[in-house]
């Protein structure tokens, strides 16, 4: 099932009168049978989106289509959608069993067929042997399984899942990733996933939409997003160690940081813009551009990751990552090149020139 | 170990004030009491100390017992006080809740409603009662005023010495009971249902439930651990009812009923206190203690059944 979403917005006003823009004018196709990445930091408006879309929320501008059904005003039991919260919502007072087959019941099932399926369900995420457990007697890997058994029960159009890893442990979250992305493959269900970790979304979606403070930033395959970002927010969202930062100048087409001359042919006036380079496209090079003051290293095993200043970039650390191999050549002065399709060039405001 | 002596040690004296006062006011009257019940003829003694023993006393022996069980009066109360706690407790409880979850609901005027509720909390019982018998009373009382607006006959709420005034007695009694009971309930179902968590709700909404369901799957079930507990005191409140007969009847404190029949609504705490020693009659300390006693063991049977059921039908 499609999901579009035509400028959706959603202030919240408190009772003295504040506006809180939770979401603004948010324009997306959502494609049917893929799971959708929704990523961004917290407060950006993730959860807002997820329960305008589950019917949770009701937008105050804009409007929400399943399919070629506008859906804006229907009702959330009517919506055909399966939620997973953040903190699972499971029925404290229900065992797994009478979790996963509330919806059933609710859709007056006869109770051996509403049994059986959620039977089904349960052997599907792997807690078939549980089902007479309360949920507090389950880990929480267990738990944030049964919520999807439960979501995934009544076969809905949509599957909308909240941050369904954030109360999982590193390991945990690996494998609980792998399983959804499976799940999801077998069902084909269309799903949203919300996260606020950008390895997550990258790892698992089929597609990431980006939000920032309520505004749309990007959509794209997560290789497109890291290669190709629209702007500073997302270059800098994305990646870990982060995409290092400098101030530079264009002078009359040539873009310069620290006087060093990087690239040439800019239009436009003479300004100052912001170049950003990713840590792995930096090489030790006795030629290279850039000099660093390096601070430390940190061994991550297969890689190192140095980390370090550079003259009159007072503000921003530079962290590269390179083989381990190279341990031996890291001085405390060290000069750096690297590869220019890993530079990105934007304006202060943020927008990409390059 | 060395530490949690000590620590022993700061909980005893952190608890030892309330000890003391549990001590003198609740387990030694109590402890009194029950040796008093067996203490035939019971009189007090000048100087003889607080302890009943000390006084003087004919025989010991269950004749107090058997003479409050054989005591037509008696039979009288504990009959009127039964069926007081069977209408009033369900009727209480289910308002409560339903009150609670209408209040917990509504966004606007909250804050009236709830003081309109809690009203009956911070009132003196007594001058409610005399509201409520304003109220109910025949001649010129709102409730007859209404009774004939809508084309009834005036009905003699409190002074029908009758069958038919004795149900219109309890009518009013219940009324009294309700109103006044119903503020504390309410606090503690609205504090319960608002700790309930909101995502309960939404799960529910998306998964289909119709609002009935959610009330009995959800909102019941998780509001279990308070409704137990209302429903527990109120039982036991509800045997201890004296002063809502005495404050919508309104004539004095060993009054019950109208002028033909001044024991129709005696209870058994009423009962206890028309056997006490006053300045009119020397009173009957045995019997009365006896009559304590036998209230006491009723209340600890109920609160014990009731707490082996909650045990298997509470969600803590
Ligand atoms: N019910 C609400 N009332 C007022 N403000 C809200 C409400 N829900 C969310 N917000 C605000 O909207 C913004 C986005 O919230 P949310 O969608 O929960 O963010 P997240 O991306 O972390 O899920 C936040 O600033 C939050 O404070
Ligand atoms: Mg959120």
């Amino acid at each position: 099932m499609e999901v579009v979403l035509k400028s959706l917005s959603k202030h919240f006003t408190d009772r003295k009168g504040n506006v809180a823009k939770a979401l603004n004018d948010l324009d997306v196709t959502i494609p049917s049978g893929k799971l959708i990445g929704l990523l961004g930091p917290s407060g950006c408006g993730k959860s807002t989106t997820l329960y305008l879309i589950a019917g949770l929320h009701k937008p105050t501008q804009g409007q929400i289509f399943f399919g070629d059904s506008d859906v804006t005003n229907v009702p959330p039991e009517k919506r055909g959608i399966g939620l997973v919260f953040q903190n699972y919502a499971l029925y404290p007072h229900l065992t797994v069993r009478q979790n996963i087959m509330f919806p059933l019941e609710n859709m007056k099932m006869p109770k051996d067929e509403a049994i059986k399926i959620a039977q089904e369900m349960a052997d599907l995420v792997d807690i078939g042997k549980l089902m007479d457990r309360k949920p507090k007697e389950l880990s929480g890997g267990q738990q944030q399984r049964v919520a999807i058994a439960r979501a995934l029960v009544k076969k809905p159009r949509v599957l909308l899942l909240d941050e369904p890893l954030s109360n999982l442990d590193a390991r945990l979250r690996l494998q609980t990733r792998e399983e959804i992305k499976k799940i999801q493959r077998e069902t084909g269900i269309t799903t949203i996933f919300v996260t606020h970790d950008q390895e997550e979304a990258m790892s698992i979606s089929d597609e990431i939409i980006l939000i920032n403070a309520g505004v749309f930033q990007q959509m794209d395959h997560p290789q497109k997003v890291y290669d190709e970002p629209a702007n500073l927010f997302v270059a800098k969202f994305l990646g870990n160690p982060a995409i290092n930062i400098f101030h530079g100048q264009i002078k009359t087409g040539v873009l310069s940081v620290n006087g060093v001359e990087l690239d040439k042919g800019f239009k436009g006036e003479d300004r100052n813009v912001v170049v950003g380079v990713r840590p792995e496209a930096f090489y030790l090079d006795n030629k290279g551009k850039i000099e660093i003051n390096v601070e430390f290293v940190e061994h991550i095993g297969r890689d190192i990751t140095v980390v370090g200043n550079v003259e009159n970039q007072n503000d921003s650390k530079v962290r590269i990552i390179i083989p381990s191999d190279h341990y031996n050549d890291v001085f405390d002065k060290s000069r750096l090149g690297f590869t220019p399709k890993r530079m990105y060039i934007f304006e202060e405001t943020g927008e990409r020139i390059k | 170990m060395l530490e949690d002596k000590k620590d022993g040690w700061k909980a005893a004296i952190a608890l030892a004030p309330a000890m003391i006062f549990l001590v003198v006011f609740m387990f030694f009257p109590l402890v009194n009491t029950t040796i008093m019940s067996f203490m035939e003829g019971f009189q007090f003694r000048a100087n003889a100390g607080i302890f009943a023993i000390s006084h003087r006393y004919q025989g010991i022996g269950f004749q107090e017992y058997i003479n409050v069980l054989r005591d037509p009066i008696f039979l009288t109360a504990l009959k009127n006080t039964m069926v007081m706690v069977v209408i009033s407790v369900p009727i209480s409880v289910i308002l409560g809740l339903l009150v609670s979850v209408c209040l917990n609901n509504i966004k606007r005027l909250q804050n009236i409603f709830q003081t309109i509720f809690f009203l009956p909390y911070v009132t003196n019982t007594i001058a409610l009662g005399m509201v409520f018998k304003v109220m109910f009373s025949t001649n010129n009382g709102l409730i007859n005023l209404i009774v004939e607006t809508f084309g009834g006959d005036k009905i003699a709420w409190l002074t029908d010495a009758t069958t038919k005034g004795y149900w219109s007695a309890l009518f009013v009694i219940t009324c009294y009971t309700v109103w006044s009971g119903l503020a504390f309930k309410i606090l503690v179902f609205l504090s319960g249902l608002q700790s309930i968590d909101k995502q309960y709700y939404e799960a529910a909404r998306i998964d289909g439930a119709s609002r009935a369901r959610v009330f009995w799957k959800i909102t019941v079930p998780l509001l279990s651990p308070m409704i137990a507990y209302i429903t527990i005191t109120s039982f036991i409140g509800a045997f201890k009812a004296y002063e809502s007969v005495i404050a919508v009847f309104g004539r004095g404190s060993y009054i019950f009923g109208p002028a033909g029949d001044t024991n129709m609504w005696i209870t058994v705490v009423g009962y206890v206190y028309k056997l006490l020693p006053s300045l009119m009659t020397p009173g009957n300390l045995s019997k009365a203690s006896a009559g304590s006693v036998i209230l006491l063991l009723i209340i600890l049977a109920f609160t014990g059944i009731q707490l082996y059921v909650s045990k298997k039908r509470v969600h803590y």
